[in-house]
């Protein structure tokens, strides 16, 4: 059995979309990241920089068109590795009870555990009153923690969590966050986190990398200076609002060029129609 | 997914398969194989249908090989085609008024629940009436000539397009209504730029199949009340004990709803470009 220091090690991977047609899209990379076990990453950057690609990539929807992705698991885990979507990806078919209990029907746990772990992460996630609800009838915060609970239940190694609370108000944005805070403070996964908002990166992550405009690169990675645990008050302290600037000069400038292209291409679109 | 990956026992790796590293290649391959597929398939089946006649583990008597129905002489004569002509002229007839009515009804009780309360109930009891039942009724109606023929396919081809047109308009998101009217887009307005295109591509999809029932409809019609077309050409070929002919007849229905459907399908393609197509791949 070979020894891994690292949990993720991403090694030089690229992501090129074509299309049957000749254009091209190189949407990531070449990107090297090590994530150590347990440790909660976040990724930040532009839109379109790829982030949410190379989540995919770690959770096996898709493949690097170069280099690899290690990932070390243990083997005898049915659901090592689970993803929050943006868009909830709860199934609407489905009552909240029956999506929370998805995964674990998928890796054929027992009947009676399922009911068990279905039953703790209801009541977890303040849905026991709704577990017979379908996700329709629910506000979307609520939505968000059946997905939450759903990604949960089968105990990932890690968890994939992609832009989770983009689509919700500010006030639950916050309020889920602090949720995720707790919960992950308990139980200490490996968590990869896309998100466009660095107060959210600084007050969950361990780290916050910073990805460049297309093709997404690394331009830094930072340790975030904060002891665990974390209260949801680190939000007002001044240092919390330092280090929040620090980052975002540098993300800045990414954001800069990914308008400057997004203004580039509208600008040659206009001179086509033109010509 | 998962299990495509590579396991090194505790390890998980997503690396590059061919589908990545040379997209062109694999996409290529893959329509090659598609193509070969959709051929080999039915050709093979053909193939199987001819070496049964040649071990004779088919009647000849009964049945027509597909070389006989090929190479058949009744494929020469003008006749024939005449034949198809007539079919052909009966089917769209029958096709293009029945998709009319049927999209004209589905668009109205699409959008008037009251029209709905009013006809629902009654349209889907005459929807299940076998419509070959219909015959001695439309016979007494529209007399001996084409029209209760026409009249037959239109009826049937009409069910299939009203409902998959009357659940499409009301299948229409209400956000995209609501948008509409927050401009202050009047009914019409609201049916021209939101409802109609919103529906489009769920009504085609029940104009191919329409597309496809108009065929079976035509045959069906022709085999029991007409005395030229296809249907009379397969009906011929058994009073006559000529299989050749009924199979020809069979062998060109055939052809005939396959490039039927696939013109609706083409249309629908070209009228509703901003609907999904069948077999995209997914991307991203």
């Amino acid at each position: 059995m070979r020894k891994h220091s690292c949990k993720i090690e991403a090694i030089e991977v690229e992501k090129v979309f074509s299309a049957d047609s000749e254009d091209e899209v190189h949407a990531l990379g070449p990107l090297n990241l090590q994530v150590q076990d347990g440790e909660f990453v976040c990724l930040v950057g532009p839109s379109g920089c790829g982030k949410s690609t190379f989540l995919r990539i770690v959770a096996g929807l898709l493949n690097p068109t170069t280099g690899r992705v290690d990932i070390g698991i243990n083997p005898e885990n049915p659901t090592p590795i689970s993803m929050v979507f943006q868009d909830y990806g709860i199934y609407p078919w489905k009552t909240v009870e029956g999506n929370i209990r998805f995964g674990l029907e998928i890796s054929g746990i027992s009947k009676s555990r399922t009911k068990e772990v279905a039953d703790h992460w209801l009541e977890r996630m303040d849905l026991t009153a709704f577990a017979s609800s379908y996700p329709d009838t629910l506000s979307g915060g609520m939505r968000q923690r059946v997905a939450i609970a759903r990604a949960l239940a089968v105990e990932p190694e890690i968890l994939l969590m992609d832009e989770p609370f983009a689509a919700l108000d500010a006030q639950l944005r916050q309020l889920l966050q602090d949720e995720l805070l707790t919960i992950w403070q308990k139980e200490q996964r490996t968590v990869l986190f896309v998100t466009h908002s660095l107060e959210e990166a600084i007050v969950l992550g361990d780290r916050v990398i910073v990805m460049s405009s297309r093709p997404g690169k690394i331009v830094l990675d930072q340790k975030v200076p904060f002891e665990r645990p974390r209260s949801p008050e680190l939000r007002a302290q001044s240092d919390f609002n330092e280090f929040k600037n620090e980052l975002w000069l540098c993300l800045k400038g990414e954001v800069e060029h990914y308008l400057e292209r997004v203004n580039s291409v509208e600008g040659k679109i206009g001179s086509n129609n033109e010509g | 997914m998962k299990g495509e990956a590579q396991t090194d026992r505790d390890l998980l790796s997503r690396v590059p398969t061919l589908a990545d590293t040379n997209p062109r290649k694999y996409n290529k391959r893959r329509r090659l194989i598609e193509t070969f597929l959709a051929v080999g398939v039915p050709g093979s089946l053909i193939a199987l249908w001819q070496l049964g006649f040649h071990y004779e583990w088919i009647d000849n008597r009964f049945y027509a090989s597909p070389w006989e129905i090929v190479s058949s002489k009744k494929l020469r004569e003008a006749e024939l085609w005449s034949e198809i002509w007539t079919s052909v002229q009966r089917m769209l007839k029958g096709f293009f008024a029945g998709s009319l009515l049927g999209v004209l009804l589905g668009v109205l009780m699409g959008v008037s629940r009251l029209l709905r309360a009013a006809l629902d109930s009654l349209l889907t009891a005459l929807y299940t009436v076998p419509k070959l039942a219909l015959i001695p009724v439309f016979v007494t109606l529209f007399g001996f000539g084409d029209l209760p023929r026409i009249a037959l396919i239109a009826v049937t081809v009409f069910f299939f397009v009203w409902i998959s047109t009357m659940s499409a308009i009301m299948g229409v998101e209400d956000g995209y209504r609501e948008a509409a009217l927050s401009f202050g887009a009047n009914k019409w307005q609201i049916f021209r730029h939101v409802l109609f295109p919103g529906a489009l591509p769920q009504i085609f999809v029940g104009l191919r199949i329409a597309a496809g029932v108009a065929v079976l409809m035509l045959i069906g019609v022709e085999l029991v009340l007409a005395s030229d077309g296809l249907g009379a050409l397969i009906e011929k070929g058994r009073t006559l004990f000529l299989p050749e002919l009924t199979y020809v007849g069979i062998a060109i229905s055939a052809l005939l709803g396959l490039t039927f459907t696939y013109l609706v399908r083409i249309l629908g393609r070209v009228l509703v470009p901003w609907a999904p197509e069948d077999q995209t791949p997914n991307q991203n």
